[in-house]
């Protein structure tokens, strides 16, 4: 799986998220998705995440999680935006 | 009361005892019933699918979530029904009988919970029951980890209640009392009966007491029922 296999998927579950938005998010690589700048609240990063982990477990033929000790302690969160998580599915596929 | 036509609902520990009548109750209202256990199937009805799974191995559920997905739909109802009981002293209780307690009880009760979430959150409706017991409420000698576990999966249910409310998903518990079962028959006999004796209401419970409560949780008109225990016989 490529990077922007990657990316895609991400973005195609925030635009899942849009349609159940009353207020939809811009979406983009950059969207700030965690932290103090994040646009969405916490429990939809969730549906995003598990959604995330849903079609890349699909796209890989392999459970995929997302949210296991090694997403905690990386220096920088993976969910940051869909940009970092898309690099951090990469890492985890290869 | 409303059928469960169309409705897929999964109960753990079906192949014997209070979860196997809940299935069965569950197919007579129409439902599309999923079993958990981790023996073969004990029901042959057309609208049963039966899976052998340990609740409290995580990669097991997983993979039977991701086959009912694949195979039967989403589902809607969830009845957390499997569980051990070893009843012992706590001073001579063997670590893996209370582990195995933990493990059932309460770590399988929060895996099957969490995949059916991911699941009734498409739909925007779920209904999730968790069968407490009234153990967790007389806390009687020699119960000091199943009734911890099933204090647990309530509190489990009201945590998740606020987790899962704006998804349209509601989480209650379900406290039953003594009834007649594989399980009860773990127990001393004298004992459960002197139990029953200081009942509000001295009898053991039958299936349609837990059908009753079952069916008004699970109803349409439930919706704004959540973080509720329901005790029977006059537990609180």
């Amino acid at each position: 799986m490529t990077k922007d296999d990657a990316l895609q998927i991400v973005l195609r579950a925030l635009e899942r998220l849009n349609e159940e938005l009353d207020e939809p998010v811009d979406v983009g690589p950059r969207t700030p998705l965690f932290g103090a700048d994040a646009v969405i609240d916490s429990l939809s990063l969730v549906s995003v995440i598990v959604d995330v982990e849903a079609e890349a477990s699909e796209a890989l033929g392999k459970p995929v999680s997302l949210t296991d000790d090694r997403a905690i302690n990386q220096p920088t969160s993976p969910f940051t935006d869909p940009e970092t998580l898309a690099g951090y599915i990469t890492s985890l596929a290869a | 009361m409303t059928s469960l036509g169309g409705k897929i609902a999964l109960v753990t520990g079906s192949r014997h005892g209070v979860g196997r009548a809940i299935a069965e109750h569950l197919l007579s209202r129409g439902a599309t019933v999923v079993g958990f256990s981790r023996g073969e199937a004990s029901l042959d009805h057309a609208n049963y699918r039966h899976y052998r799974v340990d609740v409290a191995d995580a990669s097991l559920v997983q993979a039977a979530f991701a086959e009912i997905a694949r195979n039967v739909g989403p589902v809607q109802i969830v009845v957390n029904n499997a569980a051990v009981l070893t009843s012992q002293y706590a001073m001579i209780m063997p670590p893996k009988a209370a582990r195995d307690m933990l493990d059932v009880n309460l770590l399988g009760t929060f895996l099957v919970s969490r995949e059916a979430a991911k699941m009734m959150r498409r739909t925007k409706w779920g209904r999730i029951v968790n069968i407490g017991s009234m153990a967790a409420s007389l806390e009687p000698i020699g119960d000091s980890i199943y009734a911890a576990t099933k204090a647990g999966v309530a509190t489990l249910a009201n945590v998740l209640s606020k987790e899962l409310g704006p998804l349209g998903v509601t989480c209650n518990t379900l406290a039953i009392t003594a009834i007649e079962s594989e399980m009860l028959n773990q127990l001393p006999r004298e004992k459960v009966e002197a139990i029953i004796r200081n009942m509000p209401i001295p009898r053991f419970a039958q299936a349609d007491d837990i059908m009753n409560v079952l069916d008004f949780l699970l109803s349409e008109r439930s919706g704004y029922v959540t973080a509720q225990t329901i005790w029977l016989g006059g537990i609180n």
